[in-house]
């Protein structure tokens, strides 16, 4: 106990090396990131449940080890269509909040340290409506987006403007 | 959660226990038991409280408790003869006694009960309630009830409540544990008496505070007048510079003079002290125990100081008892014996001198003994762990289906010899899973505790007297339904309170007794649990009943029913006989809610009324709700759960007249009725091109019955419900999901919420996952 006490009193005794662990993944030729420590694993993509009258982005329900998982696909949040899933598509089981939930992606590329100093703001983009991106990152040629995983799990890009103005408020 | 913190919510956890425990007994009292049992396990239960609730600081709990307890054992000495005692008042300080456990749980402030607290001060001061002759003998000091871990009491944080509550009473009396720590050793009275001595060598971990324990409860664990000497080792004391205060560094050594075996003096430091903390040596017998009165009045008198009935009185107590003939102390013991444990040493002796006294003690001890084995077998577990077992067990009984279905593509002769390694195995699975939903029951007896309560209140609140007759609490159902028994059956107990039970005017005008009596009956019967709520009142008004449901449109001004279809109408939304509406029902919003609650859990509930004789409601419910008995069918290429319990009949949809109505509403007509047809491909939005072949009739929870077109029934199986909201929401037209043999996820479809899918035509608001902000 004392020696991870040690450890954090060390790792913010020096703000400027501060990183942040990103696992990046890509959708077509996207690449998105969220924290590290935001997935419990990472599985092949599995046959889902659809659920009835549910949003687009939701794939279905699936057994994860004895628990009902919902799915996600990341591609239909970000207005690209539905994943043609196949076994080389990848499910990130992620923790948000108190829930589990998996998002589909196409495959998941690197575990990369971003200094926070580099993340930058994500720019007020008129397309970005469902504030989806927290922040971005230049990492050697490509962008990584940081995903708001409880903006795209609760929007999936299909926000009605009631449900959008009463959020705002 | 803090170690203190935990231990506090152990403490009302078994306050609820102990309540429960005293509400029954002093029901049976209050019923005319004059078992000396009820009254000692009723005294034992508001001790405990009492105890614990004074280690936890809640004064208000243990000034009321202490003052119950004093009226208490006036009964266990038989100062007041059971026939005399007040057990409804009794009964009402028990109520009062929950409240303040749970304003003291809930961190608010207690109502006072003056009038109750007063009232039970008078218990024993009233005129007739004389003292039998052996009463002052009987009465045990009440210092020294403490002292003895209740015999069937839990052994939990209430009897480490008794302990704090003891040594809180010692400080002063008991030297050894009082006396400030000087050169001397603290010398007691005991060196004077029988016994062995102990040397008891007591070199605690550090951290001994911090596992809230202070020195002199550990030292309260054993008998104080048993203690010669206690010697604080102080050598272990670090240098100032590198002192911990929060870290224990004495050593003690105590020195006994007692008839306690090894065993018995390691088994008083459970709570305290972990085995390598103590060591004890044994170093000879005393001498024999000659001189025994000369030494008992002093050993007596540390043992009792603080009480009202003194030291010398314990010594009296002795003294007469040795005086007595066996046959005399033989029927004396009984009265002694919830403290006989602790007993100090000497009186203890005495009792056991004469032959047949000592027989007539040994019974009990050895009820004691059961009492204590009971409940070495019975563990604690963490509700939590069970559902996580109940998980695994579920897993088990997915993978074996799975086994099956692989296994059957095998070529025959391999496939024979798997076979029937996978019978034995679904065998096996299916018995592990009913042995662990067996640990997982729980006896219905904690919802029917809370009921002669309701009833106690809701008899004043109305002005009516009313019994209440519980029979089969021991039934045991799984505790999810046990969770949701409670607001029905609190409904219908007052349903019955308030419209079946006449008051007594009304009772003795119709020639029955001014006492109505409520019968509560829990049994098993076909795989289901059958609860009955039977009242002894007026019955159903048919006639007034009848003329509501015609006001309100639900019948038609000139339809005909039978009595018993009037009695159904009871369960319709809206409709109360009760002339005044009063705070306990008649608002309407009684039986409905409690049929469409009961409803939802699969379960059904009828009545039975005959006019002016009574009025009968019949509750039966699935024994869990953790698996269910379902029909898998497909439909496109989605397969679907619909509990069987919902199944009416099915049929071949080629074979039945469809009708088509406005806006593609199908309709067919089944027995005579016309039955609104839907295609659970459309509803549901299954994916594949849906052919259907099958119609499943199903009832909905008004009982409507709905026809549900499917491609094909796939099998019957059990199924084990998993929850769709833990990680998603509510899905509309499912009650849950479950997981298939092939390891798949199907929906548990739920026959109302999928008929509301289908009228709202249109997709419903966006099922979403709830997230905070």
């Amino acid at each position: 106990m004392t020696l991870q006490l040690g450890e954090k009193h060390f790792s913010s005794a020096q703000p400027e090396s501060a990183a942040r662990r990103i696992v990046t993944f890509k959708v077509g030729d996207r690449t998105f990131g969220i924290d590290v420590g935001m997935v419990r694993e990472i599985k092949g993509w599995q046959a889902t449940t659809p659920l009835p009258h549910a949003a687009p982005h939701v794939r279905g329900v699936l057994n994860l080890r004895g628990v009902i998982l919902a799915v996600y696909d990341l591609r239909t949040s970000i207005g690209l269509g539905t994943t043609d899933a196949t076994a080389t598509h990848v499910i990130v089981v992620v923790d948000i909040e108190d829930k589990v939930a998996g998002l589909l992606v196409d495959s998941v590329s690197d575990i990369v340290d971003v200094p926070v100093s580099a993340v930058r703001p994500a720019p007020d983009l008129e397309r970005d409506e469902h504030g989806l991106i927290e922040g971005l990152v230049l990492l050697d040629t490509d962008i990584v987006a940081l995903l708001d995983l409880a903006a795209v799990i609760r929007d999936g890009g299909v926000e009605a403007p009631v449900a959008k103005l009463a959020r705002a408020s | 959660m803090d170690p203190l913190a935990e231990l506090k919510q152990t403490f009302f956890q078994e306050c609820e226990e102990l309540l429960g425990a005293l509400e029954l007994r002093l029901q049976a009292l209050d019923e005319g038991s004059t078992d000396s049992e009820d009254v000692n396990a009723a005294f034992r239960a508001i001790h405990s409280i009492k105890g614990g609730a004074g280690a936890f600081g809640c004064t208000d709990l243990v000034a009321f408790a202490h003052v119950f307890e004093a009226s208490l054992d006036h009964l266990r000495s038989g100062r007041v003869a059971l026939e005399d005692a007040p057990f409804a008042l009794f009964l009402r300080c028990s109520d009062a006694v929950a409240d303040l456990v749970s304003a003291a749980r809930n961190d608010e402030p207690a109502r006072p009960r003056p009038d109750l607290l007063e009232a039970l001060e008078q218990v024993g001061k009233a005129p007739g309630a004389a003292a039998a002759p052996v009463a002052p003998v009987a009465a045990p000091p009440p210092v020294v009830a403490p002292a003895a871990p209740a015999n069937d009491a839990p052994l939990g944080v209430a009897a480490l409540g008794n302990l704090l509550a003891m040594v809180e009473a010692k400080t002063g009396p008991a030297p050894a544990v009082a006396t400030g720590w000087d050169d001397e050793p603290v010398v007691t009275p005991a060196a004077k008496k029988p016994g062995r001595d102990v040397i008891l060598r007591i070199s605690p971990e550090s951290d001994l505070f911090r596992r809230v324990i202070e020195p002199r409860v550990v030292f309260a664990s054993l008998p104080a007048e048993d203690i010669v000497s206690i010697v604080c080792d102080l050598s272990h004391v670090p240098t100032l510079e590198t002192i911990d205060v929060s870290d224990c560094f004495m050593r003690f050594i105590v020195t006994l003079r007692t008839n306690l075996s090894v065993e018995d003096i390691c088994s008083r430091f459970d709570f305290t002290l972990a085995t390598e903390e103590f060591e004890i040596e044994v170093l000879a017998d005393a001498p024999a125990n000659d001189d025994r009165p000369a030494v008992e009045a002093p050993a007596a008198a540390s043992a009792a100081p603080a009480s009202e009935v003194s030291g010398s009185v314990a010594a009296d107590l002795s003294a007469i008892l040795a005086k007595l003939g066996p046959a005399n102390a033989a029927m004396a013991t009984p009265d002694l014996q919830p403290a006989a444990p602790a007993m100090p040493a000497p009186v203890a002796a005495v009792i056991e001198a004469p032959a047949a006294a000592k027989a007539a003690a040994r019974a009990p001890a050895n009820d004691a003994a059961a009492g204590r084995q009971r409940q070495a077998v019975s563990v604690r577990v963490d509700l939590d762990r069970i559902d996580k077992l109940m998980n695994l067990v579920g897993e088990i009984v997915i993978t074996q289906s799975m086994l099956v279905e692989c296994v059957r593509s095998l070529p025959y002769d391999v496939y024979a010899k798997t076979a029937e390694g996978i019978l034995t195995l679904s065998r096996q699975t299916r018995e592990l899973q009913d042995h662990v939903m067996a640990v997982r029951a729980q006896p219905v007896k904690a919802v029917f505790q809370r009921m002669p309560r309701l009833v106690r209140e809701l008899a004043q609140t109305l002005g009516k007297e009313v019994r209440l007759v519980l029979e089969g609490e021991n039934t045991e159902v799984d505790k999810t339904i046990i969770e949701e028994l409670a607001d029905p059956l609190t409904h219908m107990i007052r349903n019955s309170m308030d419209h079946g039970v006449e008051t007594p005017d009304e009772r003795i005008a119709a020639g029955k007794s001014p006492e109505g009596t409520i019968k509560l009956i829990a049994e098993h019967r076909a795989g289901r649990i059958v609860i009955s709520v039977t009242d002894d009142g007026r019955g159903i008004g048919r006639e007034r009943l009848l003329a509501k449901a015609r006001s309100r449109g639900l019948v038609g001004a000139d339809e005909k029913l039978a009595p018993e279809e009037i009695d159904q109408l009871i369960f319709a939304a809206g409709l109360s006989t009760a002339e005044v509406i009063s705070d306990v029902s008649g608002r309407g919003v009684g039986m409905d809610v409690v049929r469409r609650n009961v409803e939802s859990l699969g379960g059904r509930i009828s009545v039975d009324s005959e006019p002016g004789r009574g009025c009968k409601f019949t509750l039966a419910l699935p024994l869990t709700l953790a698996v269910l008995e379902g029909m898998v069918i497909r439909c496109g290429d989605d397969r679907y759960v619909i509990p069987i319990a919902s199944v009416i009949e099915t049929q071949h949809l080629a074979s039945t007249p469809i009708e088509h109505l406005t806006f593609g509403q199908e309709v067919l007509r089944w027995r005579g009725e016309i039955t609104p047809l839907h295609r659970l491909g459309a509803v549901m939005g299954s994916s594949g091109s849906p052919n259907e072949n099958i119609i499943i009739i199903a009832e909905t929870e008004r009982g409507d019955n709905v026809g549900i077109a499917v491609d094909e029934i796939v099998g019957q199986q059990q199924v084990v419900v998993k929850s769709l909201e833990g990680n998603y929401g509510t899905v509309h037209g499912a009650s849950a999901a479950t997981i298939l043999g092939d390891g798949l996820v199907a929906l548990i479809l739920d026959v109302d919420s999928m008929l509301r899918l289908a009228a709202t035509g249109e997709r419903p608001p966006a099922t979403e996952l709830k997230l905070a902000g």
